[in-house]
């Protein structure tokens, strides 16, 4: 009896130890950022079962929601060798330390093998990297906006923002709603100061030189950054952010625009998905217009398209994980799937998008597009992270008076 | 033959070498290394070293100039010297309580020691709803008792001016009391099983001679708990050098404007955030030298008693 319970032991201890040997397809490590509150969430679990049910493999899904935290992560993964088999990432400079260390696989390279991979992509809209190859399938583009509840805006009397809205006309808004009641300005300053940073610097210099970084803090670049800083420190002492701004997470604030309490909060695309989700009513929001300052009008916006699947070198050198990598990302970048992705973005797809009928938040993001005159990229993704998290950790200190926005611009620069 | 398993030391290796070994590779190596890492510039997890720094020691010069370390420091032996009052005060307190008790005391045992078995992230997340400014538990607890300042506007509009439990005033007290309401379990349980193992014939000559409840535990259990006493009290400094996951999970870097660091929360930060893995290394090293000096002087302080 005991020999007979050996052998069982040691053979589910064998089996254990050999799941692959036993499994039907492979198991593929998958790294996103279409995880937490993603409004795209929903459509990459369908589409990653959809994967598994038609190629008979697993996905290890390891997504987060994307925050400095997390790209952090993911590059300490690649130089520990630790990286997923499939990475879904931003293709500017952030990619750029495992794209030069050669852990990702070239488009070039994988075609070589898969002559159609991502041929229904427009290679004029993938991501180049700095030595001048392509190596990430684009999956939807974005766009940064001002989304307003208009039942808070309606309480106040203040107009939904038009295209040719004005900084003095928000500030003159944000007074009267602050006079109302409510929270003119739903933005976390110690999470993600970073929207308002983009249209802060645009609106103190133009949508053609958003992406100068400066060399110096006295060069013009330099002095344009050191004037968006002076601007968040003006709507912090005027009170336009939420009492707890320096406190609050995102989350925090996020709902409180959600529950009613506050006006204006400015987010990406994929905070439509979000709205869509857990709105009370919909109909009370809208995407409206940044307010222009100087020479930048509000019509003139940060977009673009700068995430991509990247295969990486492990997985593409393992035989039998090689085709499944492959698989997984031109089913998750086919028509089809992007299509049930993409609403109001920019898409890089040959054929373009067809997305399914519109809702009311996202008809007025289509409409809010459809206004816009020029788009940029976003300059925080051309620095290093370093020089990121230093820069945004100090806008708290910068609106508090403990540092000044010089230092704060110079401290980011010997970082980058 | 017993004997002889005694005399032939070589047996003793195969169980000993491999113990070495491993603490070897996974900690002493990674310790050393880390000293090392200390005057090299790395700037990032797994990137080769871009040759020294320049001074060497510039990581060190740096430590005491920084001023987010001297908060960190600050801290840190705030938290110490409260978890050494309240952890040990506490779970001493509610052990010599739960010890007088005849019927009940498993279940508070259990109930005491409950926090220590949940998750530090899962505790974080809910203390963080505890103390959430908008709705949270603590502040509309506040709101129904009338604690709170509110202004009608003259559209009806109720505003309520909540407590930031997580604002310079009071970041403090929202850090640690989680901390210190995780840990007393851990304590508590240990001290109980110290007073347990007191004889019960002390007490009952206690008993006989006269002494009433309190000069027993004075006199008698005190005394005799003095070791276990100090093991917890060792136990307390060194553990609470390293929080890290409760703090970081409420707090994240350093909130309130960077008021809020402890040195475990600004390693981490350093080293995986701004991927100043030098620096961080070096915050660790200090950890570590804290966490000897601290430890030495707490033994000497509170040194068992060999008459017990």
């Amino acid at each position: 009896m005991k020999k007979i319970f050996s052998l069982l032991l040691a053979l589910a201890m064998t089996v254990s130890l050999c799941p692959a040997a036993f499994a039907e397809g492979v198991t593929l490590n998958v790294v996103t950022s279409y995880g937490g509150d993603d409004g795209n969430r929903a459509n990459f679990e369908a589409a990653v079962k959809a994967y598994e049910e038609s190629t008979g493999n697993k996905v290890n899904d390891g997504s987060a929601t994307s925050n400095e935290e997390w790209k952090a992560k993911v590059l300490t993964d690649f130089e520990t060798g630790s990286e997923p088999d499939v990475l879904f990432f931003f293709t500017n400079a952030d990619a750029e330390p495992f794209v030069s260390a050669g852990k990702v696989v070239s488009i070039d390279e994988i075609r070589n093998e898969y002559p159609d991979y991502a041929t229904n992509m427009k290679s004029s809209m993938m991501a180049v990297a700095a030595d001048g190859v392509q190596y990430s399938v684009p999956s939807s583009g974005y766009w940064e906006n001002m989304f307003v509840n208009k039942a808070v805006l309606a309480d106040c009397g203040v107009e939904v923002p038009g295209p040719d809205y004005t900084w003095d006309q928000f500030l003159a808004d944000c007074e009267t709603i602050k006079e109302a009641g409510y929270t003119p300005i739903a933005c976390s300053l110690f999470e993600v100061p970073h929207y308002w940073f983009e249209f802060l610097v645009m609106n103190n210099g133009t949508v053609e030189n958003q992406l100068d970084v400066p060399a110096s803090v006295d060069d013009e670049a330099g002095q344009k950054w050191v004037a968006a800083l002076n601007d968040f420190k003006a709507l912090y002492e005027a009170g336009y952010f939420p009492a707890n701004t320096l406190t609050a997470s995102d989350a925090e604030t996020v709902e409180l625009f959600n529950a009613g309490e506050a006006a204006f909060l400015i987010d990406g695309s994929w905070k439509v998905g979000y709205f869509t989700s857990n709105a009370e009513n919909l109909d009370d929001f809208a995407i409206a217009y940044v307010p222009g300052k100087g020479e930048r009008s509000a019509s003139e916006a940060i977009g673009g398209i700068s995430m991509g699947y990247f295969i990486t070198r492990k997985a593409w050198d393992d035989e039998t994980k090689r085709e499944a990598a492959v698989e997984f990302v031109s089913q998750l970048t086919s028509d089809e799937v992007l299509s049930t992705f993409v609403t109001t973005e920019v898409t890089a797809l040959v054929n373009g998008a067809s997305p399914a009928g519109l809702n009311s938040l996202q008809q007025s993001a289509a409409d809010a597009n459809a206004s816009i005159t020029a788009i940029s990229g976003a300059v925080q993704d051309t620095i290093t992270g370093e020089a990121k998290a230093d820069l945004f950790g100090n806008i708290q200190n910068v609106v508090t008076g403990k540092m000044t926005p010089e230092d704060a611009v110079a401290s980011a620069i010997t970082l980058n | 033959m017993s004997s002889m398993i005694y005399k032939k030391k070589s047996p003793l290796l195969v169980f000993l070498v491999p113990a070495f070994l491993f603490l070897f590779v996974y900690l002493y190596y990674p310790f050393f290394q880390n000293i090392l890492n200390t005057v090299l510039k790395i700037g990032g997890l797994g990137r080769a070293a871009e040759g020294l720094n320049e001074p060497w020691y510039e990581n060190y010069v740096r430590l005491f100039q920084d001023p987010n370390m001297r908060t960190a420091l600050k801290n840190t032996l705030i938290l110490t010297v409260c978890t050494v009052v309240f952890q040990v005060g506490i779970a001493l307190i509610l052990a010599l309580l739960v010890d007088t008790i005849r019927v009940g005391a498993q279940f508070f045992r259990t109930v005491y020691f409950f926090p220590i078995v949940i998750s530090a992230t899962a505790l974080g997340l809910m203390f963080n709803l505890i103390f959430l400014y908008k709705g949270g538990m603590v502040n509309q607890l506040l709101l129904s008792m009338g604690q709170l300042p509110y202004e009608v506007k003259p559209s009806g509009k109720v505003i309520v001016q909540w407590l930031d439990w997580k604002d310079q005033a009071h970041f403090l007290f929202t850090m640690l009391l989680p901390v210190m309401w995780q840990y007393v379990g851990f304590y508590f349980v240990i001290l109980v099983t110290g007073i347990n193992n007191i004889s019960q014939d002390i007490f009952e000559a206690a008993a006989l001679d006269g002494a009433s409840g309190l000069k027993r535990t004075r006199y008698i259990t005190l005394p005799l708990l003095r070791n276990v006493l100090c093991t917890c009290l060792v136990l307390a400094i060194t553990g609470a050098l390293k929080v890290f996951d409760l703090p970081w999970v409420m707090f994240g870097a350093g909130m309130p404007e960077n008021m809020g660091w402890l040195t475990g929360t600004y390693m981490y930060d350093q080293t995986f955030n701004k991927m100043n893995v030098d620096y961080g290394s070096t915050i660790a090293v200090l950890i570590v030298v804290l966490g000897v000096v601290l430890s030495n002087i707490a033994n000497r302080v509170f040194k068992p008693s060999e008459d017990i």
